[in-house]
């Protein structure tokens, strides 16, 4: 386990999470450089796009251009990617601590509803990464998943009906609600994930002539 | 294997260049230009843009449409498109790195720039497209018999030239950053320039540094108020997408070349002249002639006079008139007294003053016989202008119905509602809480009436007989009906009803 932390951490893309989570910081911090910190009016949208880059950027982190030399160490996929999760959990939280804190106390959203939403958009990323890498046989799904993540986050809040809404205001009574429903989605995208940690017993389809390092 | 290879005489040795073949270029621009139109974001970008403009084209203007507003409409869905277009072309510009192949291209005639020339033209396919179903989507609206006023070519561009805009980006992009995860961030980083530009606290030129700038008003003006420097705001898109576009040229090496650095020049020139014509703010001639609609109407308005009405419009909604003495012939029909061939004046006012900043109240015209009409109609507008109408029909005046709080209601709104196909559903529609019972609000373009739960009784009941009965009833009682300070429970006894049990008292 030790011996396989440091190969694992230094094939992480680590540039990519730091660009998606800069990003993220600038986009939480909109609010207090326009001056709009005192009304907080774009405080949600802006928290909500910066777990977005955050999550653009984590879509990327199950990338890894050697995972055809790797499918046959002892060390099973559900290990080498729950490897990869783990060190990107306590990155993930200092981040979005940080988040919050750029965000002026007064108009701070609460808590524990903005951080359910940015957890689903950050398991709905890694899920993505994590079914690509189960279902099809590139090395690098991070283009196409966020791509996905990209689509989804744009046109949900478009198509999203009226009796179901997820992207409500702070003060709205409809809050609660919407956040019950935030906490299903986060569930059914966990179990979604975990179905996909492991290494499929067989592909689905037929596999072209290809040699183990996958050219 | 090695007896072929030797069999192959080499080539000849050249000792001048190939010639450079725009052949090449043009057939790898159709060749991505093809697969662009077929990635995944792009076809459920198209998908959507389709249905939501599709869904949206039923209910513009409640069927009667203004085509100065049906043009702006028009911009706002197309940057979807562009979104998807921006993410695509970046991957495909990055599709040679992804795939190690850049060794094998750099090995042909097609030196890197033309290959960005070549990606660049592959948006305008898409962008044609976008070109097409937005004058699609003006033109069906602009076909309706119904539809008024003018579009703006400069606005119907915004949509197409946001999409080469993006695209354009896209191919930047690729050049300037090229790692997959590059275009979502992007993606997300203009969509934190649009919230810092369109903030409210922003001034008015950041503002139109935007692709698609909304308004914040639904209020129509004639077409000369509106005031949008909509053509400078074209250029401004036009210049920057080339500028862009050119960036990029010189990015992959078309630097050397002085026709491309002439034509970045060129193009950012393009950009500042836009910037600085779409942020000098509303001419002075506009404002005035907004204060003058605004304030004197009469200067501008053209007259029909039809049986005992004049219809005063603005030069756009003269087709209108026939809709309005539709609506005030069946008011008419259904008074009683000297209702029928008393002198009035039906006239379009607007509060022009503020532009499309915000909306504003219309005061009531204190003119005696002067009824005012909005420059919307249909849906909620019609009934609305039927209270209208019967108000100044029953109290003489427009300004006297806020004030009116007495049996003379119930004839006001009968008059108005019954020669309606659907009394009570427009009924629900004027009332401010759409509610056919109790007591309510009712809306019209200037003031509001007050309705008390005794007067919707009454006036449910009335409706509820046959309508030629109610109509003769009404019209053997009217002077009495119409009387000041009438009380609901004497209107009811004069209409042969049923007394009111309900509240009869206004807030």
């Amino acid at each position: 386990m030790a011996q396989l932390l440091r190969p694992v951490a230094r094939t992480l893309p680590w540039w990519t999470l730091a660009a998606g989570g800069g990003l993220g910081l600038l986009l939480a911090a909109a609010p207090r450089l326009t001056g709009d910190g005192a009304s907080g009016g774009s405080v949600p949208t802006a928290l909500r796009a910066a777990a977005l880059a955050f999550a653009l950027g984590a879509a990327f982190w199950l990338d890894d251009p050697a995972r055809h030399t790797t499918a046959a160490v002892p060390a099973r996929r559900a290990l080498r990617h729950g490897l990869r999760l783990a060190l990107l959990a306590p990155v993930a939280a200092l981040w979005w601590t940080a988040a919050l804190l750029l965000v002026p106390q007064p108009v701070r959203p609460p808590v524990a509803g903005i951080t359910v939403e940015a957890a689903t958009a950050l398991a709905l990323a890694l899920t993505g990464a994590a079914c690509a890498v189960h279902r099809g046989d590139g090395t690098r799904p991070g283009p196409a998943v966020a791509g996905f993540l990209l689509v989804t986050a744009v046109l949900s809040p478009l198509l999203c009906p009226e009796d179901w809404a997820l992207f409500v205001a702070p003060g709205d009574e409809r809050w609660p609600a919407a956040h019950d429903r935030w906490a299903v989605l986060l569930g059914v995208v966990l179990v979604a994930g975990a179905a996909c940690l492991t290494e499929p017993l067989r592909r689905h389809r037929l596999r072209r002539l290809r040699s183990p390092s996958g050219t | 294997m090695t007896a072929t290879t030797t069999g192959v005489p080499s080539p000849a040795v050249t000792t001048t260049a190939p010639r450079p073949s725009w052949t090449a270029v043009f057939a790898l621009a159709a060749f991505e230009g093809r697969r662009l139109l077929l990635r995944v974001p792009v076809l459920v970008a198209f998908a959507v843009y389709l249905a939501w403009t599709v869904w949206r084209a039923h209910r513009v203007g409640d069927g009667h449409p203004a085509l100065q507003d049906v043009d702006r409409a028009t911009q706002g869905a197309p940057v979807l498109v562009g979104l998807a277009v921006l993410l695509s072309v970046h991957q495909a510009v990055l599709r040679s790195r992804r795939y190690d192949t850049e060794r094998h291209l750099s090995v042909l005639v097609v030196p890197p720039w033309r290959r960005t020339v070549a990606h660049l033209l592959s948006v305008v396919p898409v962008t044609l497209l976008v070109a097409v179903c937005v004058g699609v989507q003006f033109t069906w609206q602009a076909l309706k018999p119904t539809a008024v006023g003018h579009g703006s070519p400069a606005e119907l561009l915004v949509g197409p030239l946001s999409v080469l805009l993006f695209g354009a980006f896209g191919v930047l992009l690729g050049r300037l950053l090229p790692v997959p995860a590059a275009g979502p961030l992007l993606i997300v980083f203009l969509f934190l320039f649009s919230v810092f530009a369109t903030a409210p606290t922003s001034t008015g030129w950041s503002r139109w540094l935007v692709p698609s700038v909304g308004e914040n008003s639904s209020a129509t003006l004639p077409s000369d108020l509106i005031g949008r420097p909509a053509a400078w705001h074209a250029l401004y898109l036009a210049g920057l997408a080339l500028s862009v576009a050119l960036a990029a040229l010189l990015l992959s090496g078309g630097a050397r070349l002085w026709s491309v650095r002439a034509g970045a020049a060129a193009a950012v020139a393009l950009t500042l002249a836009g910037a600085w014509g779409q942020s000098r703010g509303v001419p002075e001639e506009t404002a005035e002639a907004r204060v003058r609609a605004t304030v004197a109407p009469e200067k501008t308005q053209r007259c029909v006079a039809r049986d005992a009405t004049t219809y005063c419009a603005f030069p756009e909604w003269g087709p209108r008139t026939g809709d309005w003495a539709e609506v005030v012939d069946d008011v008419r029909s259904l008074a009683g007294g000297d209702a029928h061939e008393r002198p009035l004046t039906v006239r379009q006012r607007i509060e022009a003053r503020y532009g499309l900043d915000g909306d504003a109240a219309l005061a009531a015209s204190p003119h005696p016989g002067e009824v005012t009409v909005g420059t919307s109609w249909g849906g909620n507008r019609t009934p609305e202008f039927a209270v209208a109408v019967a108000v100044v029909l029953v109290t003489g005046r427009e300004e006297a119905s806020g004030a009116v709080c007495d049996g003379r209601i119930v004839p006001v709104m009968w008059t108005a509602l019954a020669g309606r196909p659907d009394p009570v559903a427009d009924l629900r529609r004027v009332r401010l809480d759409d509610s056919v019972t109790g007591g309510a609000i009712v809306l019209s373009q200037t003031e509001t009436l007050q309705m008390t739960a005794a007067h919707t009784e009454v006036l449910r009941a009335l409706l509820d007989l046959p309508r030629d009965e109610a109509a003769a009833r009404v019209k053997a009682n009217w002077a009495e009906l119409t009387a000041p300070k009438v009380t609901t429970q004497r209107v009811a006894q004069v209409l042969g009803l049923d007394a009111p049990e309900g509240e009869d008292a206004c807030q």
